[in-house]
C-alpha cells in the first residue's frame, strides 16, 4: 500500500493521510468481503509510446533502456484496459467546512465526511481497476489530478485530499465549463457537494455533463444542523463563503429554513432521476458502507445494460 | 393642554429609564457568533418570516421604559389642564386681577341670560379654581373703573358677590381697568402676574388714550382677555339715541313737542318700517313708523297737547332687540305758561318812550297784564350781570354796547341748555366787542353801519309770504305795510367761516334783516336795525307786536326745559342753578343728597340708574340745610320738602356700537406684552373640563397594562 515513499510529508499529515487511508481501505475491503470480485481484473496491456517521467508515473513503467542510451527518464504507456474513467469532483467551498458547535453532535464533520467518501470512493474504483481522478474546486478548480487505474494513484488522491483547504465560495457552473474540455468523453462524475450557492443553475450545468455522455452521481452532503437549524438564542451567523453576518433568532426561522432546504432536496430527488443523474442525499450521519453499497449496486445495474 | 405636577421631583426618577436600555445594550453584547454555511438560506428564511425575536426585544425595551416612564410620572402626581387659561392659572403662586366689563353692553342678550350671566360664571369657575396660594382681585371695567375686591386668597366673598351681581347701565372703560389693575398688581409681592379681562370687546370700551404706559415698560404682567361676544343672540339693531323736547307757544293750545333721534347700528342694511311709540306718564300717548338708512339714524317729532301744567315724563321707545337698554330713552319736562323774558336795555334814558327797551318791552305784553303769555323784565346793563339767567326763556340785548367781562360765557352757557337771546343793534353797540367776544354765539360778523340820509330813499322790507313759523302768519296787506316801513339804518353783516344759519327776513337791497342760528339747545336771533325808533320805524308799526312777540314764542322754550338735565349714567350732576343741595329722589324712591362744595355748586354723584330724578329743596327742623344738620339723610322723602325740578339719567348711546376689538388690534393695546386671548366658549369648556384632573390612578393603571404586557412577552419568548 504505501509502496510510493518518495513524497515527503509532515508527520502529522502523515498520520491523517494514514487514518483517511485506513478509514477508506477498511470501508471498502469491509464492503467487499464476500463479494464477487470486480469484473475488471488487470488486463494484459500493449505499449502505446513514451512519454516523460512525472511524479505519480509508476517507475516500474520506465523504460530503462532508454534511460541507459539517453540519460533521460521515459514512461511506458500502455493501452488501458479499464472500462471506466472516474472523475471525484469534490466542493472545496467554505460551506463544506461547517463543523457543528455542539462537540456532541453526531456524525462526523463535513468535511471529513466529504474526504473518506472520496476517498473511499477512489480506492473502491482503482481496487475495480477502474481510473480515478480527483478535482477539487470552490469558485475555481484548486486542483485537479486526472483519472489514473494504478493502485498508486490513490496516494495522490489522498495526498490531494489531505492538502485542500475548504474555502472560497462554491460556483459549479463556472468550473464544470472550465473543466468540461478536460473531463473524459465518456465516463462517470461523481460530484460531491454540500450545493449550499445562490446559484440557481446547477441543474443546467449537471443536464449539460449529462449530455456530454458523462454519468453523473451527485452526492449531496449536509450537515444535521444544517438541515434542521437546531440552535437556541440569540445568534449571530457569520458565513463560512461570502455572505455578511446575519443576527437573529434561528426560532423565528427555522420552520422557513427547514422548508427551504428540504425543497432544495426535494427538487434534486424528483429532477435528477429525468437527467439520469443518480441523486443522493447523505446527511453526516448516514453510514458511508450505505453509499459504497448504493455505488456497487449502482455499477452492477450498469454492467447488466 | 398641559401637565403640571404637584410632586415634580419624581420626575428625576425618569433617569431611570437608562436602566432597561443598559439591560438591552449588555443583552446584545451576550450575542453567539457562529460559522454557519447556509447564511444565504437564513436571509432568505427571515424575509418570509412572520415572527421577530429581535424586535420583540425592542418591544421589551419599550415596555420597560414605558413603564419607568408611567411610575416615574404617576410619582409625580401629574395634574392635566386644559387650556391657556388653566394653565396660567395653575402655574406657580401668582396674583391675578379680573376684570370684569359690567357695562349695559353686556346685558345683550345670549341663550343662557345676558353675556354678563356668562362672564360672571366664567369667572365663577375660575375663581374657584384658584390654588389656595394665589391670591387675586376684582375690578369692575365700567366707567368709571372701580376695585370690588382687594387682594385677597378667599373667594368665599367674591362668588357672594358674582351671584348677585348685575351688569350696569354704565360705558365700558377697559383702559381705566387695566391702569387699576396695574396699579394693584404693582402692590403684589409675587413675581407671576396676570390679569384677565372678561369683555364683550365693545370698541367703545377700548380708548387707547386710558391704557397705562406703564404696563409696556412692565412686561411680567401677562393680560388673558377672554371675549364673550360670541355668546350673543341676534343684532343690536336700532337705538334711541337722543330724545329733545320743546313746547310750541306759537299756537293757541300749548303742544309740546318730542322729537326722538332713532340710530340705526346695522353697519350693512337699512330698517323700514320701524315702530316708535311714545309714553306720557305711564301711558301710551302715540305710535309711528321710522325708516332708518344703514348705519345711520332718523328723527321722528311727536306732539301733543298740554292739558294742565303738571310736569310730564316719559320715554320714546323702540322695538326689543339683542339690547333692550338701549330701546328706551326717558324725558322730562316742565311746561311753564308764561315765557319770562329779559329785556337788557343798553341804552337807557330819562325818557321811558326814550329807552331802547320800551318798544320791547311794550310789545310784549301790552297791558302789563299778569295773564299775558310772557312776562318780560327790564334791566339795565350793570343790573344784567346780577341776574340768574336761568330765571329767563329769553333774553333780548337792546342796544347793548358790550358786556361785562365773564357774562358772554354765561349767555353762552344759557344758549347751549336752551335759553334763546335775542339781539337788536343800535347806535352804541360796539362791533368790535360783538365780533370778538360773541364770535361762539353770532355766526356773523358785524361788518358796517349803512345809513341813508333823510332826503334819500331808505332801506325797506323785502316781505314775501314765508313758511317760517314766525313769518307764515304775516300775508297781504301785512306784508305790504311791512314794505313800507322805512330803514335809515342798519348793519351790513358778513357770515363767518363754516357757521350756519338762517336769514329768514331781508331787506329790499338783499341785506339781511334778520340772522337765526341755533347753538346748543337754544336759538340766536340776530336783528340787525335798531328795537327803537333810532333806526326804523318799525317799533311803532303796528306788525312789530306780533313779530317781536312771535320772534320770542317761537325761540323760547320753557324755564323747565334750561333747568332740566339730561345726564349720562354715572356721570356727575353739576347743580349749577342750586344754591343749596338738594334732596334727590332716585327712581326707585332711594332719597339721597347732593354733595355740598364749598365753593362750587353742589354736585349729585349718584346716578348709576337709568331713570326721573326728582329734585326737592328741604329745610329742617331747625331750619338749617340738611348738609348742616345733625340728622342723617332722611329715609323717605320728608312731607315738607319742596319739589324744585327733575332730570333724568339715560344711558349713553355710545356704548350701543356694535363695533368690536378685533384680536389682532389688541396688541396694540399692550405693545410689548404677553397677551393671549380665547373666546369664551373656549375658556367655559376649559372650565367645565376642570383645571385639575389627576392622572395619577390613569398613569399606575397604564403601569400595571405595561408590566402585564411585558411579563407576556417575556413568557411567550
Amino acid at each position: 500500500m504505501a509502496e510510493n515513499t518518495q513524497f515527503s510529508y509532515a508527520p502529522e499529515t502523515l498520520s491523517e493521510i494514514s487514518s483517511l487511508s485506513i478509514r477508506a481501505i477498511q470501508l471498502v475491503e469491509g464492503l467487499l468481503s464476500g463479494h464477487h470480485r470486480s469484473p475488471h481484473k488487470g488486463s494484459s496491456v500493449e505499449f502505446a509510446e513514451y512519454k516523460d517521467y512525472s511524479p505519480g508515473d509508476d517507475i516500474r513503467h520506465i523504460d530503462w533502456k532508454v534511460v541507459g542510451k539517453t540519460d533521460k527518464y521515459h514512461v511506458k504507456q500502455f493501452e488501458q484496459s479499464t472500462n471506466l474513467k472516474c472523475t471525484l469532483l469534490l466542493d472545496a467551498s467554505g460551506s463544506m467546512a461547517y463543523r457543528s458547535p455542539d462537540s456532541k453532535s453526531p456524525g462526523m464533520d463535513k468535511r471529513d465526511y466529504a474526504r473518506t467518501l472520496v476517498a473511499a470512493m477512489g480506492y473502491l474504483l482503482l481496487k475495480q481497476f477502474d481510473a480515478v481522478g480527483l478535482t477539487l474546486f470552490n469558485d475555481e478548480v484548486v486542483s485537479h489530478l486526472p483519472p489514473r487505474s494504478k493502485p498508486s494513484h490513490f496516494q495522490n488522491i489522498l495526498h490531494g485530499l489531505q492538502d485542500m483547504e475548504f474555502k472560497g465560495i462554491t460556483r459549479v457552473e463556472e468550473v464544470v465549463g472550465n473543466l468540461i474540455e478536460r473531463l473524459p468523453g465518456r465516463g462517470m462524475l461523481i460530484l460531491v457537494s454540500d450545493l449550499l450557492t445562490r446559484e440557481d443553475d446547477i441543474f443546467k450545468t449537471l443536464k449539460m455533463l449529462n449530455s456530454r455522455g458523462l454519468e453523473v452521481i451527485l452526492f449531496h452532503i449536509l450537515h444535521p444542523d444544517e438541515v434542521t437549524l437546531p440552535f437556541e438564542g440569540d445568534l449571530v451567523f457569520e458565513s463560512l463563503e461570502d455572505d455578511p453576518d446575519l443576527g437573529l433568532d434561528p426560532f423565528d426561522v427555522r420552520q422557513q429554513y427547514q422548508k427551504a432546504i428540504q425543497e432544495q432536496i426535494e427538487f434534486y430527488k424528483k429532477n435528477c432521476p429525468t437527467l439520469g443523474i443518480d441523486y443522493l442525499f447523505l446527511e453526516t450521519t448516514t453510514p458511508l458502507e450505505q453509499v459504497l453499497r448504493y455505488y456497487l449496486l449502482r455499477r452492477k445495474s450498469l454492467r447488466k445494460i | 393642554m398641559n401637565f403640571s405636577f404637584t410632586s415634580p421631583w419624581y420626575l428625576l426618577g425618569l433617569l431611570g429609564l437608562a436602566l432597561p436600555i443598559l439591560i438591552h445594550l449588555l443583552t446584545r453584547r451576550q450575542q453567539t457568533r457562529l460559522k454557519f454555511s447556509a447564511v444565504y438560506l437564513l436571509q432568505q428564511a427571515q424575509k418570509r418570516s412572520v415572527r421577530k425575536s429581535r424586535p420583540n426585544k425592542l418591544l421589551l425595551l419599550l415596555l420597560r421604559c414605558l413603564a419607568i416612564g408611567f411610575l416615574c410620572l404617576a410619582l409625580a402626581n401629574p395634574i392635566l389642564s386644559s387650556g391657556e387659561l388653566q394653565n396660567t392659572l395653575m402655574s406657580r403662586p401668582s396674583a391675578h386681577v379680573f376684570i370684569l366689563d359690567d357695562s349695559y353692553s353686556m346685558s345683550a342678550s345670549s341663550d343662557q341670560g345676558t353675556l354678563f350671566h356668562h362672564a360672571t360664571q366664567t369667572l365663577n369657575e375660575l375663581i374657584e379654581k384658584i390654588p389656595g396660594n394665589h391670591s387675586f382681585s376684582l375690578v369692575l371695567a365700567s366707567n368709571p373703573a372701580r376695585m370690588i375686591q382687594d387682594w385677597t386668597e378667599d373667594p368665599g366673598k367674591t362668588l357672594k358677590w358674582l351671584k348677585a351681581a348685575r351688569p350696569s347701565h354704565r360705558t365700558t372703560s377697559i383702559g381705566k381697568a387695566v391702569t387699576a389693575a396695574v396699579d394693584l398688581l404693582n402692590t403684589a409681592p409675587q413675581e407671576n402676574k396676570q390679569i384677565f379681562i372678561l369683555t364683550d370687546m365693545d370698541q367703545n370700551g377700548w380708548n387707547r388714550d386710558e391704557f397705562p404706559a406703564a404696563l409696556t415698560e412692565d412686561s411680567r404682567i401677562q393680560i388673558n382677555v377672554i371675549d364673550f361676544s360670541g355668546f350673543q343672540k341676534g343684532l343690536n339693531r336700532a337705538l334711541v339715541k337722543k330724545v329733545k323736547l320743546g313746547q310750541e307757544f306759537l299756537t293757541n293750545r300749548r303742544i309740546i313737542r318730542v322729537q326722538a333721534t332713532i340710530a340705526n347700528v346695522l353697519p350693512d342694511r337699512a330698517i323700514k318700517q320701524l315702530p316708535i311709540t311714545l309714553f306720557v306718564n305711564g301711558k301710551r300717548q302715540s305710535e309711528s313708523t321710522i325708516d332708518l338708512p344703514a348705519k345711520g339714524e332718523a328723527t321722528h317729532e311727536f306732539s301733543f297737547p298740554l292739558l294742565n301744567n303738571d310736569p310730564v315724563s316719559g320715554y320714546v321707545e323702540i322695538p326689543e332687540d339683542a339690547m333692550t337698554v338701549d330701546n328706551r330713552r326717558l324725558f322730562v319736562y316742565q311746561p311753564d305758561h308764561k315765557i319770562k323774558a329779559l329785556v337788557v336795555d343798553g341804552d337807557p334814558r330819562g325818557v321811558a318812550h326814550q329807552h331802547d327797551s320800551f318798544y320791547v318791552e311794550k310789545a310784549l305784553n301790552p297791558f302789563s297784564s299778569p295773564m299775558a303769555d310772557i312776562e318780560p323784565t327790564v334791566s339795565t346793563l350793570s343790573e344784567f350781570s346780577e341776574r340768574d339767567l336761568n330765571q329767563y326763556s329769553v333774553i333780548i340785548l337792546c342796544n347793548v354796547r358790550d358786556l361785562a367781562i365773564g357774562l358772554e360765557q354765561e349767555l353762552e352757557k344759557f344758549v347751549l341748555r336752551g335759553g334763546a337771546l335775542f339781539i337788536g343793534l343800535g347806535d352804541q353797540v360796539d362791533p368790535k366787542y360783538y365780533n370778538e367776544k360773541l364770535g361762539m354765539l353770532l355766526p356773523v360778523v358785524l361788518k358796517s353801519i349803512n345809513q341813508v340820509r333823510i332826503e334819500d330813499k331808505p332801506f325797506h322790507l323785502l316781505a314775501r309770504p314765508s313758511s317760517h313759523p314766525v313769518l307764515r302768519v304775516f300775508t297781504g296787506n301785512m306784508l305790504k305795510e311791512m314794505e313800507r316801513i322805512p330803514f335809515r339804518t342798519l348793519y351790513s353783516v358778513e357770515p363767518r367761516r363754516d357757521r350756519d344759519f338762517k336769514e329768514p327776513m331781508r331787506f329790499s337791497n338783499q341785506f339781511p334783516a334778520v340772522i337765526e342760528s341755533e347753538f346748543g339747545e337754544g336759538k340766536v336771533i340776530l336783528y340787525v336795525s335798531s328795537l327803537d325808533r333810532d333806526w326804523n320805524r318799525f317799533p311803532i308799526h303796528p306788525t312789530f307786536l306780533p313779530w317781536i312777540q312771535r320772534w320770542v314764542k317761537y325761540s323760547a322754550q320753557s324755564l323747565e326745559n334750561i333747568s332740566r338735565y339730561d345726564v349720562a349714567v354715572g356721570a356727575p350732576l353739576v347743580l349749577e342753578e342750586m344754591e343749596r343741595p338738594p334732596l334727590v329722589v332716585a327712581p326707585g324712591g332711594k332719597v339721597s343728597i347732593a354733595r355740598k362744595n364749598p365753593k362750587s355748586p353742589p354736585v349729585f354723584e349718584d346716578t348709576h340708574r337709568p331713570g326721573v330724578y326728582e329734585l326737592y329743596q328741604w329745610m329742617n327742623l331747625s331750619g338749617s340745610d340738611v348738609e348742616d344738620s345733625p340728622s342723617p339723610t332722611p329715609k323717605q322723602l320728608p312731607g315738607d320738602a319742596k319739589r324744585v325740578g327733575s332730570f333724568t339719567v339715560n344711558i349713553d348711546p355710545a356704548e350701543s356700537s356694535p363695533g368690536k376689538v378685533s384680536e389682532k388690534e389688541l396688541s396694540q393695546y399692550f405693545p410689548g406684552t404677553q397677551v393671549s386671548y380665547s373666546p369664551a366658549e373656549q375658556a367655559l369648556n376649559a372650565a367645565s373640563v376642570g383645571a385639575g384632573v389627576p392622572l395619577t390612578t390613569l398613569l399606575f393603571l397604564m403601569l400595571a397594562v405595561m408590566m402585564f404586557w411585558e411579563g407576556w412577552v417575556v413568557r411567550k419568548e
